[in-house]
Protein backbone atom coordinates (compact mmCIF):
# COMPACT_ATOMS: atom_id res chain seq x y z
CA UNK A 1 0.00 0.00 0.00
CA UNK A 2 1.27 3.48 -0.75
CA UNK A 3 0.97 6.59 1.43
CA UNK A 4 -1.70 8.22 -0.71
CA UNK A 5 -4.04 5.25 -0.42
CA UNK A 6 -3.22 5.01 3.26
CA UNK A 7 -4.23 8.65 3.90
CA UNK A 8 -7.53 8.01 2.13
CA UNK A 9 -8.26 5.07 4.39
CA UNK A 10 -7.14 6.49 7.76
CA UNK A 11 -10.49 8.25 8.27
CA UNK A 12 -12.39 4.99 7.68
CA UNK A 13 -10.01 3.17 10.01
CA UNK A 14 -10.70 5.63 12.83
CA UNK A 15 -14.44 5.36 12.17
CA UNK A 16 -14.17 1.57 12.27
CA UNK A 17 -15.59 1.30 8.79
CA UNK A 18 -12.82 -0.79 7.19
CA UNK A 19 -13.06 -4.50 6.55
CA UNK A 20 -10.59 -6.79 8.28
CA UNK A 21 -8.37 -7.33 5.24
CA UNK A 22 -7.96 -3.59 4.48
CA UNK A 23 -7.45 -2.90 8.19
CA UNK A 24 -4.65 -5.47 8.30
CA UNK A 25 -2.92 -4.05 5.23
CA UNK A 26 -3.29 -0.49 6.54
CA UNK A 27 -1.93 -1.32 9.99
CA UNK A 28 1.09 -3.06 8.52
CA UNK A 29 1.78 0.08 6.40
CA UNK A 30 1.36 2.34 9.45
CA UNK A 31 3.91 0.24 11.33
CA UNK A 32 6.45 0.80 8.57
CA UNK A 33 5.65 4.42 7.56
CA UNK A 34 6.32 7.10 10.16
CA UNK A 35 4.64 9.91 8.17
CA UNK A 36 1.35 8.06 7.82
CA UNK A 37 1.50 7.02 11.45
CA UNK A 38 1.89 10.70 12.37
CA UNK A 39 -1.13 11.63 10.24
CA UNK A 40 -3.13 8.93 11.96
CA UNK A 41 -2.10 10.23 15.37
CA UNK A 42 -3.06 13.82 14.52
CA UNK A 43 -6.41 12.86 13.14
CA UNK A 44 -7.07 10.54 16.07
CA UNK A 45 -6.32 13.30 18.57
CA UNK A 46 -8.64 15.78 16.73
CA UNK A 47 -11.44 13.26 16.70
CA UNK A 48 -10.92 12.39 20.37
CA UNK A 49 -11.02 16.05 21.32
CA UNK A 50 -14.20 16.61 19.32
CA UNK A 51 -15.87 13.57 20.85
CA UNK A 52 -14.85 14.63 24.37
CA UNK A 53 -16.14 18.20 23.98
CA UNK A 54 -19.26 17.50 21.93
CA UNK A 55 -22.07 20.03 22.70
CA UNK A 56 -19.82 22.29 24.79
CA UNK A 57 -18.88 24.91 22.18
CA UNK A 58 -19.95 28.40 22.99
CA UNK A 59 -21.44 30.53 20.25
CA UNK A 60 -19.15 33.00 18.58
CA UNK A 61 -19.79 36.37 20.18
CA UNK A 62 -19.69 38.32 16.93
CA UNK A 63 -19.76 36.08 13.90
CA UNK A 64 -19.54 38.98 11.42
CA UNK A 65 -16.37 40.26 13.07
CA UNK A 66 -14.93 36.76 13.05
CA UNK A 67 -15.57 36.31 9.33
CA UNK A 68 -14.05 39.72 8.70
CA UNK A 69 -10.90 38.70 10.53
CA UNK A 70 -10.68 35.43 8.65
CA UNK A 71 -11.07 37.28 5.35
CA UNK A 72 -8.36 39.77 6.31
CA UNK A 73 -5.99 36.95 7.16
CA UNK A 74 -6.65 35.21 3.83
CA UNK A 75 -6.24 38.45 1.86
CA UNK A 76 -3.06 39.29 3.71
CA UNK A 77 -1.60 35.86 2.98
CA UNK A 78 -2.61 36.19 -0.71
CA UNK A 79 -0.94 39.60 -0.89
CA UNK A 80 2.27 38.18 0.57
CA UNK A 81 2.32 35.18 -1.73
CA UNK A 82 3.52 36.80 -5.02
CA UNK A 83 6.44 38.52 -3.30
CA UNK A 84 7.58 35.36 -1.63
CA UNK A 85 7.25 33.28 -4.75
CA UNK A 86 8.30 35.99 -7.15
CA UNK A 87 11.57 34.40 -8.09
CA UNK A 88 10.33 30.93 -8.96
CA UNK A 89 6.74 31.47 -9.94
CA UNK A 90 5.75 32.79 -13.36
CA UNK A 91 2.81 35.10 -13.31
CA UNK A 92 -0.38 33.92 -14.98
CA UNK A 93 -1.22 35.96 -18.08
CA UNK A 94 -3.75 38.71 -17.55
CA UNK A 95 -6.34 37.20 -19.89
CA UNK A 96 -6.27 33.74 -18.33
CA UNK A 97 -6.38 35.16 -14.80
CA UNK A 98 -9.27 37.39 -15.88
CA UNK A 99 -11.06 34.48 -17.47
CA UNK A 100 -10.51 32.18 -14.53
CA UNK A 101 -11.69 34.81 -12.07
CA UNK A 102 -14.92 34.06 -10.34
CA UNK A 103 -17.53 36.72 -11.04
CA UNK A 104 -20.13 37.07 -8.42
CA UNK A 105 -22.50 39.97 -8.87
CA UNK A 106 -25.43 41.01 -6.80
CA UNK A 107 -28.79 41.59 -8.50
CA UNK A 108 -28.43 45.40 -8.65
CA UNK A 109 -24.89 45.03 -10.03
CA UNK A 110 -26.13 42.57 -12.64
CA UNK A 111 -28.97 44.90 -13.66
CA UNK A 112 -26.62 47.87 -13.88
CA UNK A 113 -24.17 45.86 -16.03
CA UNK A 114 -26.94 44.77 -18.39
CA UNK A 115 -28.20 48.35 -18.71
CA UNK A 116 -24.68 49.62 -19.39
CA UNK A 117 -24.16 46.99 -22.09
CA UNK A 118 -27.45 47.88 -23.79
CA UNK A 119 -26.48 51.56 -23.71
CA UNK A 120 -23.02 50.92 -25.17
CA UNK A 121 -24.34 48.68 -27.95
CA UNK A 122 -27.01 51.25 -28.86
CA UNK A 123 -24.47 54.05 -29.00
CA UNK A 124 -22.03 52.05 -31.12
CA UNK A 125 -24.80 51.04 -33.54
CA UNK A 126 -26.06 54.60 -33.83
CA UNK A 127 -22.59 56.05 -34.46
CA UNK A 128 -21.80 53.26 -36.94
CA UNK A 129 -24.97 53.87 -38.93
CA UNK A 130 -24.34 57.60 -39.00
CA UNK A 131 -20.84 57.01 -40.37
CA UNK A 132 -22.12 54.52 -42.95
CA UNK A 133 -24.68 57.04 -44.15
CA UNK A 134 -22.02 59.72 -44.45
CA UNK A 135 -19.55 57.49 -46.30
CA UNK A 136 -22.15 56.07 -48.73
CA UNK A 137 -22.41 58.07 -51.92
CA UNK A 138 -25.60 59.99 -52.18
CA UNK A 139 -27.73 58.94 -55.09
CA UNK A 140 -31.20 60.27 -55.14
CA UNK A 141 -33.88 57.71 -55.99
CA UNK A 142 -34.98 57.58 -59.60
CA UNK A 143 -37.84 59.90 -60.46
CA UNK A 144 -41.03 58.08 -61.33
CA UNK A 145 -42.07 58.30 -64.93
CA UNK A 146 -45.52 59.76 -65.27
CA UNK A 147 -47.70 60.08 -68.31
CA UNK A 148 -46.53 63.25 -70.01
CA UNK A 149 -48.64 64.78 -72.66
CA UNK A 150 -46.07 66.57 -74.74
CA UNK A 151 -42.67 65.60 -76.06
CA UNK A 152 -40.72 68.11 -73.97
CA UNK A 153 -42.24 66.89 -70.68
CA UNK A 154 -41.53 63.33 -71.66
CA UNK A 155 -37.95 64.15 -72.56
CA UNK A 156 -37.46 65.98 -69.27
CA UNK A 157 -38.76 63.04 -67.28
CA UNK A 158 -36.62 60.58 -69.22
CA UNK A 159 -33.55 62.73 -68.65
CA UNK A 160 -34.18 62.83 -64.91
CA UNK A 161 -34.35 59.04 -64.75
CA UNK A 162 -31.31 58.71 -67.01
CA UNK A 163 -29.42 61.12 -64.77
CA UNK A 164 -30.09 58.91 -61.76
CA UNK A 165 -28.80 55.80 -63.51
CA UNK A 166 -25.83 57.74 -64.85
CA UNK A 167 -24.83 58.55 -61.28
CA UNK A 168 -24.99 54.90 -60.36
CA UNK A 169 -22.92 53.94 -63.39
CA UNK A 170 -20.25 56.50 -62.46
CA UNK A 171 -20.03 54.99 -58.99
CA UNK A 172 -19.53 51.46 -60.31
CA UNK A 173 -17.49 52.18 -63.41
CA UNK A 174 -14.16 52.12 -61.60
CA UNK A 175 -14.69 48.42 -60.84
CA UNK A 176 -15.11 47.42 -64.51
CA UNK A 177 -12.26 46.21 -66.63
CA UNK A 178 -11.02 48.59 -69.37
CA UNK A 179 -12.69 46.57 -72.14
CA UNK A 180 -16.06 46.80 -70.44
CA UNK A 181 -15.64 50.54 -69.90
CA UNK A 182 -14.75 51.09 -73.55
CA UNK A 183 -17.68 48.91 -74.66
CA UNK A 184 -20.10 50.84 -72.51
CA UNK A 185 -18.84 54.23 -73.70
CA UNK A 186 -18.94 53.17 -77.35
CA UNK A 187 -22.49 51.84 -77.08
CA UNK A 188 -23.68 54.82 -75.13
CA UNK A 189 -22.30 57.09 -77.83
CA UNK A 190 -24.21 55.15 -80.51
CA UNK A 191 -27.46 55.64 -78.62
CA UNK A 192 -26.72 59.29 -77.87
CA UNK A 193 -26.11 59.86 -81.58
CA UNK A 194 -29.51 58.33 -82.28
CA UNK A 195 -31.18 60.58 -79.77
CA UNK A 196 -29.54 63.62 -81.37
CA UNK A 197 -30.44 62.44 -84.85
CA UNK A 198 -34.07 61.84 -83.90
CA UNK A 199 -34.28 65.24 -82.22
CA UNK A 200 -32.89 66.89 -85.36
CA UNK A 201 -35.42 65.02 -87.50
CA UNK A 202 -38.19 66.14 -85.17
CA UNK A 203 -37.04 69.74 -85.38
CA UNK A 204 -37.29 69.55 -89.14
CA UNK A 205 -40.57 67.69 -89.11
CA UNK A 206 -42.27 67.94 -85.68
CA UNK A 207 -45.13 65.60 -86.65
CA UNK A 208 -43.00 62.78 -87.99
CA UNK A 209 -44.32 59.68 -86.24
CA UNK A 210 -41.34 57.49 -87.09
CA UNK A 211 -38.81 60.04 -85.76
CA UNK A 212 -40.79 60.39 -82.55
CA UNK A 213 -40.96 56.64 -82.13
CA UNK A 214 -37.25 56.27 -82.85
CA UNK A 215 -36.50 58.93 -80.26
CA UNK A 216 -38.60 57.13 -77.67
CA UNK A 217 -36.96 53.82 -78.44
CA UNK A 218 -33.48 55.32 -78.32
CA UNK A 219 -34.21 56.82 -74.90
CA UNK A 220 -35.62 53.52 -73.67
CA UNK A 221 -32.57 51.72 -75.03
CA UNK A 222 -30.32 54.16 -73.23
CA UNK A 223 -32.16 53.55 -69.99
CA UNK A 224 -31.95 49.77 -70.44
CA UNK A 225 -28.22 49.95 -71.16
CA UNK A 226 -27.65 52.10 -68.09
CA UNK A 227 -29.69 49.80 -65.86
CA UNK A 228 -27.99 46.66 -67.09
CA UNK A 229 -24.49 48.05 -66.69
CA UNK A 230 -25.32 49.61 -63.33
CA UNK A 231 -25.59 46.05 -61.97
CA UNK A 232 -22.00 45.22 -62.88
CA UNK B 1 16.17 10.93 -40.62
CA UNK B 2 19.73 10.30 -41.67
CA UNK B 3 20.95 12.32 -44.61
CA UNK B 4 24.26 10.58 -44.89
CA UNK B 5 23.21 8.60 -47.94
CA UNK B 6 22.88 11.85 -49.89
CA UNK B 7 26.49 12.70 -49.39
CA UNK B 8 27.84 9.19 -49.80
CA UNK B 9 25.79 7.95 -52.74
CA UNK B 10 25.84 10.37 -55.71
CA UNK B 11 23.33 8.23 -57.66
CA UNK B 12 20.73 8.71 -54.89
CA UNK B 13 21.28 12.43 -54.96
CA UNK B 14 20.86 12.60 -58.74
CA UNK B 15 17.71 10.51 -58.48
CA UNK B 16 16.23 12.75 -55.82
CA UNK B 17 16.98 15.95 -57.73
CA UNK B 18 15.44 14.52 -60.91
CA UNK B 19 12.29 13.57 -59.03
CA UNK B 20 11.97 17.03 -57.50
CA UNK B 21 12.51 18.63 -60.91
CA UNK B 22 9.83 16.45 -62.54
CA UNK B 23 7.33 17.23 -59.77
CA UNK B 24 8.08 20.95 -60.04
CA UNK B 25 7.63 20.96 -63.83
CA UNK B 26 4.33 19.05 -63.63
CA UNK B 27 2.99 21.27 -60.83
CA UNK B 28 4.00 24.46 -62.62
CA UNK B 29 2.46 23.45 -65.95
CA UNK B 30 -0.79 22.36 -64.23
CA UNK B 31 -1.11 25.59 -62.26
CA UNK B 32 -0.25 27.67 -65.33
CA UNK B 33 -3.01 25.93 -67.29
CA UNK B 34 -5.49 26.48 -64.49
CA UNK B 35 -4.49 30.13 -64.29
CA UNK B 36 -4.94 30.58 -68.02
CA UNK B 37 -8.40 29.06 -68.36
CA UNK B 38 -10.88 27.12 -66.37
CA UNK B 39 -13.32 24.75 -67.96
CA UNK B 40 -16.60 23.43 -66.72
CA UNK B 41 -18.42 20.63 -68.50
CA UNK B 42 -21.63 19.10 -67.25
CA UNK B 43 -24.47 17.01 -68.59
CA UNK B 44 -28.08 17.23 -67.46
CA UNK B 45 -30.59 14.52 -68.32
CA UNK B 46 -33.87 16.07 -69.45
CA UNK B 47 -37.04 15.38 -71.34
CA UNK B 48 -37.69 16.50 -74.87
CA UNK B 49 -39.08 19.98 -74.14
CA UNK B 50 -36.41 21.91 -72.39
CA UNK B 51 -35.95 25.54 -71.44
CA UNK B 52 -32.53 27.15 -71.11
CA UNK B 53 -32.11 30.43 -69.27
CA UNK B 54 -28.60 31.80 -69.44
CA UNK B 55 -27.48 35.20 -68.19
CA UNK B 56 -23.87 35.96 -68.98
CA UNK B 57 -21.83 39.08 -68.37
CA UNK B 58 -19.28 38.89 -71.13
CA UNK B 59 -18.36 36.17 -73.59
CA UNK B 60 -19.83 34.13 -76.39
CA UNK B 61 -22.86 31.88 -76.14
CA UNK B 62 -23.34 29.06 -78.61
CA UNK B 63 -26.41 26.86 -78.52
CA UNK B 64 -26.91 23.96 -80.88
CA UNK B 65 -29.29 21.04 -80.87
CA UNK B 66 -28.45 17.35 -80.83
CA UNK B 67 -30.42 14.11 -80.88
CA UNK B 68 -30.23 13.36 -77.18
CA UNK B 69 -32.56 13.98 -74.29
CA UNK B 70 -29.92 15.75 -72.30
CA UNK B 71 -28.17 19.09 -72.09
CA UNK B 72 -24.42 19.39 -72.26
CA UNK B 73 -23.04 22.62 -70.92
CA UNK B 74 -19.44 23.62 -71.47
CA UNK B 75 -18.13 26.86 -70.05
CA UNK B 76 -14.67 28.23 -70.56
CA UNK B 77 -13.77 30.84 -68.00
CA UNK B 78 -11.09 33.39 -68.64
CA UNK B 79 -10.64 34.20 -64.97
CA UNK B 80 -9.94 31.57 -62.29
CA UNK B 81 -12.11 33.56 -59.91
CA UNK B 82 -15.21 33.01 -62.08
CA UNK B 83 -17.80 30.81 -60.48
CA UNK B 84 -20.69 29.10 -62.25
CA UNK B 85 -23.43 27.12 -60.56
CA UNK B 86 -25.96 25.85 -63.12
CA UNK B 87 -29.28 24.87 -61.58
CA UNK B 88 -31.75 22.46 -63.04
CA UNK B 89 -35.36 22.90 -62.06
CA UNK B 90 -37.59 20.34 -63.73
CA UNK B 91 -37.05 20.84 -67.44
CA UNK B 92 -35.35 24.22 -67.06
CA UNK B 93 -31.62 24.81 -66.82
CA UNK B 94 -30.70 28.13 -65.23
CA UNK B 95 -27.27 29.72 -65.43
CA UNK B 96 -26.78 33.20 -63.99
CA UNK B 97 -23.17 34.32 -64.16
CA UNK B 98 -24.06 37.70 -62.67
CA UNK B 99 -25.73 36.22 -59.59
CA UNK B 100 -23.10 33.51 -59.16
CA UNK B 101 -20.28 36.04 -59.14
CA UNK B 102 -21.76 38.93 -57.20
CA UNK B 103 -19.07 40.50 -55.06
CA UNK B 104 -16.23 38.65 -56.81
CA UNK B 105 -15.15 41.60 -58.93
CA UNK B 106 -14.30 41.28 -62.60
CA UNK B 107 -14.68 37.69 -63.78
CA UNK B 108 -13.71 38.33 -67.41
CA UNK B 109 -15.16 36.44 -70.34
CA UNK B 110 -17.09 33.24 -69.87
CA UNK B 111 -17.74 31.41 -73.13
CA UNK B 112 -20.59 28.93 -73.19
CA UNK B 113 -21.37 26.07 -75.53
CA UNK B 114 -24.69 24.32 -74.95
CA UNK B 115 -25.94 21.24 -76.69
CA UNK B 116 -29.66 20.87 -76.19
CA UNK B 117 -32.57 18.73 -77.36
CA UNK B 118 -34.15 19.98 -80.59
CA UNK B 119 -37.39 21.16 -79.00
CA UNK B 120 -35.73 23.50 -76.55
CA UNK B 121 -36.70 27.06 -75.76
CA UNK B 122 -33.75 29.34 -75.13
CA UNK B 123 -33.51 32.65 -73.33
CA UNK B 124 -29.99 34.04 -73.60
CA UNK B 125 -28.62 37.30 -72.29
CA UNK B 126 -25.19 38.83 -72.16
CA UNK B 127 -23.84 42.31 -71.59
CA UNK B 128 -21.23 41.82 -74.28
CA UNK B 129 -20.43 39.05 -76.73
CA UNK B 130 -21.74 37.06 -79.63
CA UNK B 131 -24.78 34.80 -79.42
CA UNK B 132 -25.30 31.95 -81.81
CA UNK B 133 -28.26 29.55 -81.83
CA UNK B 134 -28.73 26.85 -84.42
CA UNK B 135 -31.16 24.04 -85.28
CA UNK B 136 -33.58 24.72 -82.46
CA UNK B 137 -37.32 24.13 -82.78
CA UNK B 138 -38.65 25.13 -79.37
CA UNK B 139 -41.45 27.52 -78.47
CA UNK B 140 -39.31 30.59 -78.08
CA UNK B 141 -35.84 31.89 -78.79
CA UNK B 142 -34.61 35.08 -77.16
CA UNK B 143 -31.13 36.48 -77.66
CA UNK B 144 -30.33 39.76 -75.98
CA UNK B 145 -26.96 41.50 -76.10
CA UNK B 146 -27.08 44.68 -74.02
CA UNK B 147 -24.15 46.30 -75.79
CA UNK B 148 -22.17 44.84 -78.66
CA UNK B 149 -22.11 41.41 -80.19
CA UNK B 150 -23.49 39.75 -83.29
CA UNK B 151 -26.53 37.52 -83.06
CA UNK B 152 -26.83 34.58 -85.39
CA UNK B 153 -29.95 32.43 -85.38
CA UNK B 154 -29.76 29.59 -87.90
CA UNK B 155 -32.39 27.05 -88.82
CA UNK B 156 -34.82 28.25 -86.18
CA UNK B 157 -38.45 27.21 -85.97
CA UNK B 158 -40.07 28.92 -83.02
CA UNK B 159 -43.32 30.78 -82.55
CA UNK B 160 -41.58 33.61 -80.71
CA UNK B 161 -38.19 35.01 -81.59
CA UNK B 162 -36.61 38.10 -80.09
CA UNK B 163 -33.11 39.22 -81.02
CA UNK B 164 -31.74 42.53 -79.83
CA UNK B 165 -28.37 44.21 -79.56
CA UNK B 166 -26.94 47.73 -79.58
CA UNK B 167 -23.95 47.32 -81.89
CA UNK B 168 -23.68 44.24 -84.08
CA UNK B 169 -25.32 42.41 -86.93
CA UNK B 170 -28.34 40.16 -86.58
CA UNK B 171 -28.87 37.20 -88.83
CA UNK B 172 -32.05 35.15 -88.78
CA UNK B 173 -32.49 32.06 -90.86
CA UNK B 174 -35.54 29.89 -90.28
CA UNK B 175 -39.27 29.79 -90.64
CA UNK B 176 -42.04 32.06 -89.48
CA UNK B 177 -44.68 29.96 -87.73
CA UNK B 178 -48.34 30.72 -88.17
CA UNK B 179 -49.43 33.17 -85.46
CA UNK B 180 -45.85 33.67 -84.31
CA UNK B 181 -44.13 36.94 -83.41
CA UNK B 182 -40.63 37.88 -84.50
CA UNK B 183 -38.78 40.93 -83.32
CA UNK B 184 -35.29 41.77 -84.51
CA UNK B 185 -33.75 45.03 -83.37
CA UNK B 186 -30.32 46.61 -83.52
CA UNK B 187 -29.22 50.16 -82.89
CA UNK B 188 -26.19 49.96 -85.11
CA UNK B 189 -25.95 46.84 -87.21
CA UNK B 190 -27.25 45.17 -90.33
CA UNK B 191 -30.17 42.78 -90.08
CA UNK B 192 -30.51 39.91 -92.52
CA UNK B 193 -33.58 37.67 -92.64
CA UNK B 194 -33.43 34.48 -94.68
CA UNK B 195 -36.76 32.67 -94.92
CA UNK B 196 -38.60 30.31 -97.30
CA UNK B 197 -40.12 31.95 -100.36
CA UNK B 198 -43.65 31.00 -99.32
CA UNK B 199 -43.44 32.68 -95.94
CA UNK B 200 -46.51 34.65 -94.89
CA UNK B 201 -46.23 37.52 -92.44
CA UNK B 202 -47.10 41.08 -91.58
CA UNK B 203 -43.96 43.22 -91.61
CA UNK B 204 -42.96 46.48 -89.99
CA UNK B 205 -39.42 47.30 -91.11
CA UNK B 206 -37.70 50.47 -89.92
CA UNK B 207 -34.27 51.69 -90.94
CA UNK B 208 -32.79 55.11 -91.50
CA UNK B 209 -30.38 53.60 -94.01
CA UNK B 210 -31.77 51.01 -96.41
CA UNK B 211 -34.56 48.44 -96.49
CA UNK B 212 -34.36 45.70 -99.10
CA UNK B 213 -37.29 43.28 -99.18
CA UNK B 214 -36.18 41.41 -102.31
CA UNK B 215 -38.79 39.04 -103.62
CA UNK B 216 -41.01 39.68 -100.61
CA UNK B 217 -41.72 43.20 -101.81
CA UNK B 218 -45.23 43.83 -103.12
CA UNK B 219 -47.26 46.88 -103.98
CA UNK B 220 -49.27 46.55 -100.82
CA UNK B 221 -46.34 47.88 -98.78
CA UNK B 222 -46.69 51.40 -97.44
CA UNK B 223 -43.62 53.60 -97.11
CA UNK B 224 -43.58 56.06 -94.21
CA UNK B 225 -41.24 58.94 -93.26
CA UNK B 226 -39.41 59.15 -96.56
CA UNK B 227 -39.01 55.41 -96.86
CA UNK B 228 -37.56 54.91 -93.37
CA UNK B 229 -40.37 52.54 -92.53
CA UNK B 230 -42.25 49.94 -94.57
CA UNK B 231 -45.43 48.32 -93.39
CA UNK B 232 -47.19 45.58 -95.33
CA UNK B 233 -48.33 41.98 -95.59
CA UNK B 234 -46.57 39.17 -97.35
CA UNK B 235 -48.96 36.33 -98.19
CA UNK B 236 -51.82 36.16 -95.73
CA UNK B 237 -49.82 37.89 -92.99
CA UNK B 238 -50.35 35.09 -90.50
CA UNK B 239 -47.29 35.94 -88.40
CA UNK B 240 -46.06 39.28 -87.11
CA UNK B 241 -42.55 40.47 -87.93
CA UNK B 242 -40.88 43.64 -86.71
CA UNK B 243 -37.39 44.50 -87.87
CA UNK B 244 -35.69 47.71 -86.71
CA UNK B 245 -32.21 49.06 -87.12
CA UNK B 246 -31.42 52.71 -86.56
CA UNK B 247 -28.21 52.92 -88.52
CA UNK B 248 -27.92 49.71 -90.48
CA UNK B 249 -29.52 47.98 -93.41
CA UNK B 250 -32.39 45.48 -93.51
CA UNK B 251 -32.23 42.69 -96.04
CA UNK B 252 -34.79 39.96 -96.67
CA UNK B 253 -33.57 36.95 -98.61
CA UNK B 254 -35.21 33.82 -99.89
CA UNK B 255 -33.99 30.58 -98.42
Amino acid sequence: MNCEKCEELIGDLLDGALNSRDELTLNSHLEECLDCASVRRDLDSILSFCRANRGQYSAVPNDKALWLRIRNVIEASNADEPTSNAVVATRKPFLSSWMSRRWELSLPQLSASAAAMVLIVSLVTFVGLRRLDRSAPVVTPPPVLREATNLNDRLLQQRQVISYWNQRIELNKARWNPTMRETFDRNMKVIDDQVSQSLNDLNLNPHDEVSEQMLNEALNDKLSLLKEFADL
Amino acid sequence: MSTRFLTRRPQYRACLFSLVAVIAVVAFSESAAVRAQQRLSKRYPTGKNVRIELKNISGTITVESWNRDEIKLTATMESPSAHIVPRQIDETLLVDVMADNRGRGDVGDVNFVLQVPVNSSVDLETRRGQISVSNVRGTSVRAHVSSEGDIELSNITASQVIAQNTIGNIYFEGEFSRGGTYELKSNKGDITVRIPGDSAFRLIATSAKKISLGQFWNDGFKALSDGRRYIGDVGDGRSSVSVTTFSGTITFMRK
